[in-house]
């Protein structure tokens, strides 16, 4: 039920509320990015997941107030939530795209975003150097997004892709798991 | 309606923005208050000064949020709080931002107009503004122009007419 409705919720947030761009810029912008970090990295691709994770915790942070000022999701209560508003909200209304949640882990604590299709990653093939296709995470991005924006609702994650069509595989699965919820911070005693 | 202030707390309980307009009137009671302070053992209200002022009130506003919250479950909030004197209004968004402002006791709610700023002004420019920091370590704040004659103007066209 509470997924139909964040469903629901997206679509008119996604047609009413939200500034488009043409598509083909978001992927060729993206791509040339990802193109250059490679190179600022002599293709060293672990430092390359790592820069672009960096780059989407800051964007993350950002990201997530503009959520809550066009959306005006209230605090989720649970896990199960948090990854409905993700899949039907949030990346509908910034990227026009639902992933799939599934594979709960039995204890309720981790979940996988499966993407069926993938703005970033249109026309894009791994370079065939023998290496990019077991190291790149070409949409790595995502996962420090997501780390960024749920960190300032108070909950700390740890994500990362698991399977990547441009890999080869057949799907494209990240894998989010809650490590805890951060306590409010309070004021530092003045005494 | 008078606005006499407006504070906004991040989520690490630091002041990252304040703003005063008209002075709070202070108690004024029947007798005129002396000098020394300690007149019919009352201690007069000293000024305070803006940093004072704000811990006071994020104090307030921390207790006040938690006591709510243990009364009337998770979800419960505080909307605003009056005394003799004055009138606080409180909104926090999902992301542990507060918006506090300071009004007269005649005010309405200000729970949409506290909404208003940070959707329109906040969002659009302090998180918007690329080179803002996103964090305000050591209460350096909002120093942002656009989003201080924002708040003026929308101060002054909304609620002070």
């Amino acid at each position: 039920m509470a997924s139909n409705k964040a469903a629901r919720d997206g679509e008119k947030i996604w047609k009413t509320n939200v500034d488009k761009v043409n598509a083909e810029l978001v992927t060729l912008t993206y791509g040339t990015m990802v193109a250059q970090l490679c190179s600022d990295f002599n293709h060293k691709y672990g430092e390359v997941n790592q820069q672009l994770d960096k780059m989407g915790y800051n964007i993350g942070m950002r990201l997530i107030e503009d959520f809550f000022a066009k959306s005006g999701v209230q605090r989720c209560g649970n896990l199960r939530e948090t990854a409905e508003t993700i899949s039907k909200i949030g990346f509908k209304m910034f990227l026009n795209i639902t992933p799939t949640v599934s594979n709960w882990s039995a204890d309720n604590k981790s979940f996988s975003l499966i993407f069926d299709e993938n703005p970033l990653a249109d026309c894009v093939e791994l370079p065939n150097d023998g290496r990019a296709q077991d190291e790149l995470w070409f949409s790595n991005i995502f996962c420090g997004i997501l780390r960024g924006a749920l960190e300032m609702v108070q909950m700390q994650v740890e994500a990362h892709y698991v399977a990547d069509v441009l890999r080869g595989d057949e799907t494209t699965e990240m894998r989010i798991t809650l490590l805890r919820y951060m306590e409010d911070e309070m004021p530092p005693d003045d005494e | 309606m008078v606005v006499y202030s407006f504070y906004i707390f991040d989520r690490h309980a630091e002041c990252i923005y304040k703003k005063k307009w008209a002075p709070r009137p202070t108690s004024t009671g029947s007798k005129t208050q002396q000098a020394n302070g300690l007149a019919d053992g009352a201690p007069q209200p000293k000024a305070l000064s803006a940093e004072d002022d704000a811990k006071l009130v994020f104090g307030t506003i921390f207790s006040l949020r938690n006591m709510v919250r243990k009364l009337g479950g998770e979800d419960d909030r505080f909307i605003s709080y009056r005394t003799g004197q004055y009138k606080l209004h409180y909104y926090e968004t999902p992301t542990s931002l507060k918006f506090v402002m300071v009004t007269d006791t005649k005010t309405n709610n200000l729970r949409i107009v506290l909404h208003q700023i940070y959707v329109s002004l906040y969002v659009e420019f302090v998180v918007k503004n690329p080179l803002s920091p996103i964090e305000h370590p050591g209460g350096i704040g909002v120093n942002c122009e656009m989003f201080e004659l924002g708040v003026e103007q929308f101060v002054n066209a909304s609620l002070m007419s």
